[in-house]
Formats: C-alpha cells, structure tokens, sequence
C-alpha cells in the first residue's frame, strides 16, 4: 500500500522506498494528512492526479486479495513493538494480554481499542534482550492454543467423570 | 526461554487449570473453572456468546400474506426461531460458496404453508416450518422444538380465511453478527461470591448482608472473616459458568465449539504470521532477522543477525529513516517513531 499521504509531492526515489519497506513508512490509521499539503498538491494539478490515481487502484487491488489482519505498527523495535489486528476486540486482546505478560522475557504487554467503532485491537510488547517482541507475540499465541488444549481435555475429563458419577 | 509453563501459576503441584462440572442436562451445564485467569475465563465467555456458528433464518419470501402481521414483522420472527445446528460445521457460509445466491451447500430451505378454515382461531407453530431439499444430514436447519407438545415456538394466529404461505432460507452465521445465531440463551459467569475483592459495589439501605441474598455459589468460598483486612494481591481464580442452550446445540457442544473456535482464531493468526515470514513480499509484522537469510519465523537467532546490530536511529525495522516519504510527513523528525 502507498503512504495515505500520497498528496505530498514525491519524487521518483521516494515512491520506490516506500513500496520496499512500506510497514515502517506508513503513518498511524490515526494520522491524517496535513491540510496545507493538501492544497498545494490541489494546485499543482494534472501531473499527479494520474499518478494518485494509478496508486489508488493498486492499493484497491491489494485490499481485494487478501486482507492481512495483523500488522506492525510504525516506530517499532525489534524488542519494542505494537501490532495492530483486524477484527479481534477483547476476547482475545485481554487473553493474549495475560499469557503474554506471564513470559519472563517480556517486560511489558498492554492492549487497546482504540475506538470502539473500529474493529482493531493494538497490543504493545517490549521484551528484555534476548529474544523479540515478534517472538514473544508467536509463543503468546501458541501458549494460548495450549491453554485452550488443556481447558478442552479437562472439560472432556470433567464430563466423562460427570457422566459416570450420574449413571453410578 | 522454555522454562516455565505459561498454563500454571508460579506454585507448586499445580497442574493448571481445573473444571468441575456441577450440574449438566440437555440444557444446560453448570461448572466451575479454576486455577485459571479471569482474562481466558471471559474469553470462553464471550465466544461462547458471540462467535460460535449456528444456523438461522436469513431470507424469508413471502408468496402470500393476508394476515394481521406485516411481512417484515413475521420475517423477522422467524429470524428468531432457534434451528437444530448439529452438523453446521459442514455447511458453508454462504459468502464462502460458489454459488449465486444461496444452495444446498450453504443454506437450508424451510417452508411454510397455513390457512385457517375454521372459525377458531388457527397457530401457527415452529414445527410447521418444513425443511425441503437437499441437506447435509436430516436434522440440520429443522426447528428446535423442545416443549411436551411438540409445537415449538408459537409464531402466529389466523382468524377464518386468513392464510400465510412463504419460503424461508436459513444460513450459517455466528451472534457477533446477529443475536439470532447465538446458541446460548443466557451464560452465568460469576466470581468472588462474598465480593471479597470488592469489584462489586452493591447499593444498599441499612445493611449490605441482609439486603442482599447469598450468592448460589456462596457456599463453595470462604466466606470472609469480620476483622479481615483487604487483600490488595487478591485475584480472582474461581469461575462459576452457567451456560444455558437456546436449543440449538448441547450446552457441552457450546462450551467445546467455543473452545474451537477461540482455537481457530489463534492458529489463523499463527498461520498468518508464519506465512508472511516466508512470503518476501509483504508489508506486516516480520522478524527482523527475516532479511538475514532465515527461513522465516520461530529461529532462534538472536542477536547475531546483520538486522540487530544497527542500533541506534537505524534499526532494520526503521528502515532508512528519514529518507522515506514518512520521515518527511509533519510528524517530522529523522528517524520518524519512537526514536
């Protein structure tokens, strides 16, 4: 995806790095741009209305095929990092909060909803050195799915143990 | 980094969580989740509520109406009536199908055809509403009717002459969307019956305890000494569920579907970051020891790779700094965020 402020004045150069390393470049969802760019590329006229447009489309076209739902968000580092997902909310941020923070590696999980009308979910990791938050987000996860396993087993136990206590 | 396990807390002999079932029939299960967080217990709570797929009425096309109720009224009432979702996970959505508009791979037809000819006035249950066509087994989209007579909800009443014939298709769907295809009529979640942790601040005249009656789960806790101070540390540990079937699905199935599908939430995001770590060409979350020549996610490389030497204002995952478009945006700065 192009930068959302596109209606800045680009040159050739900058267009290429942004498309190479486009997760860092990209502003916040939060960020708008500026007004005064705005009107000077209004003014500036045809020559970049081709080009925005030719943008426009092919960020269409990437929504089109497949929607990423997790994403790094700006001004992270490899042991600091927020990641913004789609479609998730509480039931699994605060969850995922938890399991995170129970890693002895990290030094800080936090999530957020940023707006309630949007559905995304920002979770913050920073981990001591050694391993990342990429890493501490992966094993959070997968700590997760085992805590589900275990929580699946004992309620088949469970039931089995019930069902045999009321035949009895 | 493996040296502990994330499903235990820090004590001893402690074989994390723990569930005891109290009371089960077919419509409803009463347990007690313990040993666990209060952040995964309202997780199963609330996919259980909101994320577990079922199967309800979607469309409805109406031939004939000459009866007191508008179209839409009776439509969205039927939208409401709970159908048997056992089988529902080999159905597909229909967003999902190959087909046009709907078929026997994503949907189940029902009809409904009633006159009343005589002068009592006529009902018009649930278990008029007949499933036809083809269907992935012979129980799926059928009306829950779980009452002695046998009649199922009542759905409407027609006076002499009065007549409803129309056409329902019912599809998959999950709560989040639309309460309809919630399979849980109602989930009790309790913890902390003497309000020991005081997230509670129950309003009363004179007297807290004489006003308020004892919780149901009362008796499984301690009840708190009179000269007792609070407990700052205390966390809650001990979750009391009371999930209750609208008919839909065996309340155990509830639990164990809302399980899977909390499962199946979490192995598309793994799935979806471990993919993204073998694809060169994507913009999302990466390792950063991805462009170091790893095949992708989960090595354990550390900090040997050419990424984390960078340090400083140039870090790999910053990129070239305030080079990029985004340096330059009003947010200004060199090295763009956090840096």
């Amino acid at each position: 995806m192009a930068p959302k402020s596109k209606t800045q004045k680009e040159t050739p150069e900058e267009v290429v790095a942004s498309e190479a390393d486009v997760a860092m470049t990209e502003p916040p969802t939060s960020h708008q741009p500026a007004v005064e760019d705005e009107d000077a590329s209004m003014k500036d006229g045809d020559p970049f209305d081709d080009e925005e447009g030719q943008n426009a489309e092919d960020e269409d076209e990437d929504e089109e095929e497949e929607q990423q739902r997790v994403k790094l968000l700006p001004g992270s580092t490899p042991t600091a990092a927020s990641f913004e997902f789609l479609e998730e909310g509480h039931t699994l941020g605060n969850a995922l909060r938890y399991i995170i923070m129970k890693n002895p590696d990290v030094e800080f999980c936090a999530y957020a909803i940023p707006h309630p009308s949007e559905a995304k979910m920002n979770i913050r990791i920073q981990t001591y050195e050694g391993t990342t938050a990429v890493q501490a987000l992966e094993k959070g996860l997968k700590d997760l799915q085992d805590l589900s396993d275990v929580v699946t087993e004992k309620f088949k136990a469970s039931r089995e143990e019930f069902a045999a206590r009321m035949s009895a | 980094m493996d040296g502990y396990e994330p499903m235990q807390t820090m004590e001893e002999d402690d074989h994390g969580p723990v569930i005891k079932i109290s009371q089960a029939d077919s419509v409803r299960v009463k347990f007690e989740l313990s040993n666990a967080d209060i952040s995964f217990a309202n997780s199963l709570r609330r996919v259980m509520l909101a994320e577990i797929p079922t199967i309800a009425i979607d469309l409805v096309e109406i031939e004939e109406n000459s009866t007191v109720l508008a179209d839409e009224f009776i439509a969205h009432r039927l939208g409401l009536i709970p159908l048997n979702a056992e089988g529902v996970e080999h159905l597909l959505y229909s967003r999902d199908c190959d087909c046009d508009e709907y078929c026997e791979h994503c949907s189940v037809k029902l009809t409904l055809h009633a006159k009343c000819t005589t002068e009592e006035n006529m009902k018009v249950f649930a278990r008029d509403l007949i499933p036809s066509g083809d269907r992935i087994n012979q129980v799926l989209g059928s009306p829950v009717i779980s009452d002695p007579d046998g009649q199922g909800s009542l759905l409407m009443k027609l006076r002499q002459g009065q007549e409803i014939k129309l056409e329902c298709i019912a599809k998959k769907g999950i709560a989040k969307e639309h309460s309809k295809w919630a399979p849980s009529a109602a989930i009790g979640f309790e913890y902390d019956p003497h309000n020991k942790l005081h997230h509670l601040d129950m309003w009363y005249e004179k007297d807290v305890k004489s006003e308020w009656p004892p919780s149901e789960y009362a008796h499984l806790e301690e009840p708190p000494r009179e000269d007792e101070p609070f407990n700052y540390d205390a966390v809650p540990s001990h979750f009391y569920f009371n999930v209750e079937t609208a008919g839909n699905l065996p309340p155990d199935v509830i639990i164990a579907e809302g399980i899977n599908v909390l499962q199946k939430k979490l192995a598309g995001l793994i799935h979806e970051l471990s993919e993204e770590g073998k694809d060169g060409d994507y913009d999302g979350p990466r390792s950063p020891e991805f462009n170091g020549g790893g095949d992708g996610w989960g090595q354990d490389q550390g900090y040997t790779t050419p990424g984390y030497g960078a340090g400083g204002n140039q870090s790999a995952w910053g990129g070239q700094g305030g080079t990029t478009p985004y340096g330059q945006t009003p947010y200004g700065g060199s090295g763009g965020w956090g840096q």
